[in-house]
């Protein structure tokens, strides 16, 4: 990945508010194409705001959004999904009545217009859900359900992914394989903002990470180098991440 | 005019308050619409009739009888129907279904047994018990009550009797949810339901009795029915529920004293067309309604509820 | 052979072709036509409450609402009876697109917004100052497009359109995708369903057939009265009818409206409240013991059901 390719996404002086909560507060960063970057910060330091707000599920309060710099704050959800922004969710919400195979078929239709579409066995095979492709959704585990959330989200073709604490409760095989899958499509030139809170995870696949705590960012670089911060240390110390 | 309208929808609006309340308190516990809620009222009202016709004493009489009845129906029927419906799919959904079902069985069973034509109470029988005691202890001719005088007007004694009544029933309400266990157990539920059940709070027990004072409530506004409508039929507790909902959408779903505000609200609004604009009157509460639900979803006071 | 054709083959053109033919065999022609204008219902219920998860408690609204466009056409335009028809669905379509606002409404608010919103219908035709326009609560008579024959192939032909329009649903990426948003709004619009757009489409659909419904109900019936034609009964009983068979499904409504409609008429209750006790009794059985319907019978068993 060269230092100088041309970010997808920029993220400058963003602000949402919650009543009178600043849940983000001048928040800047930027991912560029290839690159996986992690959001790590204590329980409620931004972290999902950010990502509700750049998938278009929040309009921002104040700042700016950019991909491939066009504004695109305040844009429906759908239409963000159609220019290449998809995401997970930290506790997933499949169509639970829909099969496997539908929940990924919706996304496959009315995702992003592709030259070349994944098919829907490809995807269901890639993470593994090929066996349970006629059940319906909620007779999935979470483990699954998380699986099927992400197959969703690439079934539309995104050029930006966000992954909201996607490893939390898989076993350590199925974190080594998951890590695998994300850099494998980070190498195709996907862009990749993860959250998470398991700091193995994210040294082992993040390029970077933006530490926040209370809506801003307070450290940008590896996350090796970020633990010998001490503002980070102290951010996280006391906290339940601490370990 | 206009002073006898506004203290007249004033005067209704207490007692709408009291119509909607019951209804209020079951959404904001149990996040069921009953939609049973109007044919509940519509059996106090015949509790009323059955009072005045079978015992032949003044129909005041029948607001413990009706509350204590429907409590107790209350309890019952939560614990028949409750479990079951939350234990499936879409329990929202199927509720509204079920107590529209079971709406339709009371307005059934009411109509075979009571038939289908308009009942009626002579207004003067309301309140006898109260010069009755006047006659007893100060002296005095027995009597029928004129009309109560305020700001230089009268007006029918049952319109001051159903507002003082509901006046009443709506601090009890106040002193059940502040100030009783119970009840503060109730406000838990009510604000956040998945954390009260984690938190190891029976919230059976708080929706069951939250169930029966709702219904009690209701039944109790059905009292007064006959004789701030003219009449009830069977078929009158369709008309309740969809006006109840008006009063409880207006003041704010979830929160039962707000419902106190959306009453009087509703009680002007509805005065004042019936004065100047009576031939649009039907329409005030669906509009209404309406108008709320898009303009100011979370109520005249209230939080956030409902926007899908 | 693609499921849509079997569906058609199978479902949608036998049961047509049988209700064609039935009047010239069976001669309680009003019932039969009741059939169909049920039929029609319960599969527009299908659509907005099957497909997408509003329940619409004044579905009436609209068929009441098309009823009155059918007659004020033949009233004071003289309109020939295809053509107020036509004016009926498009009265529907305008009633649903004044209602879109509610929508943003969820589950019970809808449903009671929307309850709301038929008797608001219901008051302003009924109401005796547009009595010029309406008759208002005096009733229309239009006699003189009164024609049982044609009325009842234009429900037909109605209930055709209504039932491949779910055909339609049920196999296209449209249909897959209005199930989605009505699981869960969030997770379709990530997976790039315009939800609001679906909503709106869904419920445009569902709010014209029953327009067009209520015309040629007017048109049977030439004779009627605003609590007739906007009588709470058309909401329930379509609803009713397509859950006891089970919705998001072609066949659910169609058995629901045979067996449930079927019953009613074979004990030809005389007093209607009767009827109405072991209406709501039913009810309230169906949502405590059988929630998804008669179809959730064969699909516990892994039967698929079209």
């Amino acid at each position: 990945m060269s230092p100088k390719a041309r970010p997808i996404l920029n993220v400058a002086k963003l602000v949402k508010r919650f009543g009178g909560f600043h849940a983000l507060d001048g928040l800047s960063f930027h991912v560029v194409p290839g690159e996986i970057l992690g959001l790590v910060g204590p329980n409620g330091s931004g972290k999902t705001t950010a990502i509700n707000v750049i998938s278009g599920l929040y309009a921002p309060d104040g700042g700016e959004v950019t991909l491939d710099g066009q504004p695109i704050g305040g844009i429906a959800s759908h239409r963000l999904v159609h220019r290449g922004i998809n995401r997970t969710f930290q506790v997933p919400k499949p169509f639970m009545s829909l099969t496997v195979r539908e929940n990924v078929q919706v996304a496959l239709s009315h995702g992003r217009p592709a030259v070349a579409p994944p098919s829907v066995a490809d995807l269901l095979d890639e993470y593994r859900l090929t066996e349970l492709a006629d059940r319906p959704a909620s007779e999935l585990n979470s483990a699954q359900q998380k699986m099927l959330d992400l197959t969703r989200a690439l079934a539309t073709r995104p050029r930006l992914l966000l992954l909201d604490e996607l490893a939390a409760g898989l076993n350590p095989a199925e974190l080594d394989w998951i890590a695998g899958r994300i850099k494998a499509l980070a190498a195709s030139g996907m862009a990749i903002i993860v959250v998470e809170h398991l700091m193995g995870f994210i040294e082992h696949i993040t390029d970077r990470v933006i530490v926040l705590n209370a809506g801003k960012e307070i450290f940008e670089g590896k996350l090796a180098a970020a633990v010998q911060e001490p503002q980070v240390i102290e951010v996280f110390l006391g906290g339940e991440h601490a370990a | 005019m206009l002073t006898y309208a506004l203290v007249a929808g004033v005067l209704f609006g207490l007692y709408f308050s009291l119509v909607g309340i019951g209804l209020n308190l079951v959404f904001g516990v149990m996040r069921i619409v009953n939609l049973a809620h109007g044919d509940v009222l519509m059996l106090g009202a015949f509790i009323a009739l059955g009072v005045v016709t079978l015992a032949g004493i003044d129909p005041l009489f029948a607001v413990p009888l009706a509350f204590i009845v429907f409590l107790l129906a209350g309890l019952l029927l939560y614990w028949v129907l409750v479990p079951r419906l939350q234990g499936s799919v879409n329990p929202e959904m199927l509720s509204i279904i079920l107590f529209f079902g079971l709406s339709q069985v009371i307005e059934a069973i009411t109509t075979i047994f009571a038939g289908t034509s308009e009942r009626s109470i002579q207004s003067r029988l309301l309140g006898t018990v109260f010069s009755t005691i006047k006659v007893k202890w100060f002296g005095g001719k027995p009597g029928p009550a004129g009309p109560v005088q305020i700001f230089g007007q009268g007006f029918p004694a049952p319109w001051v009797i159903a507002a003082v009544t509901s006046l009443v029933a709506i601090g009890l309400v106040y002193l059940y949810l502040y100030r009783s266990r119970l009840g503060t157990l109730t406000r838990a539920v009510m604000s956040r339901r998945d954390e009260a059940l984690a938190t190891g709070i029976d919230v059976d027990r708080v929706s069951a009795a939250a169930f029966g004072i709702g219904l009690g409530l209701a039944a109790v506004a059905g009292v007064f029915a006959p004789f701030m409508f003219g009449s009830v039929t069977p078929a009158f507790g369709a008309d309740a529920t969809v006006t109840s909902f008006a009063i409880v959408v207006l003041g704010s779903l979830g929160n039962p004293l707000g419902t106190a505000l959306g009453g009087v609200v509703y009680g002007v609004c509805y005065m004042l067309v019936q004065t100047y604009l009576s031939s649009w009157a039907d329409l005030l509460p669906y509009v209404l309604l309406i108008l709320i639900l898009l303009l100011r979803p979370s109520g005249l006071l209230g939080r956030q509820v409902r926007v899908a | 052979m693609p499921s849509a054709l079997k569906h058609t083959l199978f479902i949608l053109a036998p049961l047509v072709i049988v209700l064609a033919v039935l009047p010239g065999v069976y001669q309680n022609h009003l019932l039969l036509f009741n059939f169909v204008i049920f039929l029609v219902l319960a599969q527009g219920v299908n659509i907005i409450y099957g497909f997408t998860g509003y329940l619409p408690f004044g579905y009436v609204g609209f068929f009441g609402a098309g009823a009155y466009g059918f007659a004020i056409m033949v009233m004071h335009l003289q309109a020939p009876a295809l053509l107020a028809v036509l004016a009926a669905g498009v009265v529907g379509i305008l009633l649903g697109l004044l209602l879109t606002p509610l929508l943003r409404l969820s589950g019970a608010y809808f449903a009671i917004a929307n309850l709301a919103a038929s008797l608001a219908v219901l008051h302003l035709v009924a109401n005796p100052a547009l009595e010029s326009i309406t008759k208002g609560p005096y009733g229309v008579s239009l006699t003189g497009t009164f024609n049982p024959n044609s009325a009842y192939m234009a429900a037909v032909v109605v209930l055709a359109l209504t039932v491949a329009a779910v055909v339609y649903l049920k196999n296209s990426s449209f249909g897959l995708a209005l199930q989605a948003v009505r699981e869960d709004s969030v997770s379709a619009a990530m997976a790039g369903v315009n939800v609001v757009k679906m909503r709106v489409l869904a419920w445009l659909a569902s709010a014209l057939v029953a327009g067009l419904a209520g015309g040629i109900y007017a048109w049977y019936v030439s004779v009627f009265y605003p609590d007739n034609v906007f009588s709470g009964e058309f909401s329930i009983f379509a609803i009713v009818f397509a859950l006891f068979g089970g919705v998001a499904t072609i066949t659910g409504p169609i058995v629901g409206v045979i067996i449930l409609y079927g019953i009613y008429n074979l004990i030809g209750f005389t007093t209607p409240q009767y009827f109405q006790l072991i209406y709501g009794l039913l009810i309230m059985g169906l949502v405590l013991f059988l929630p998804a319907g008669l179809v959730s019978l064969a699909t516990r068993r892994g039967w698929h059901v079209p």
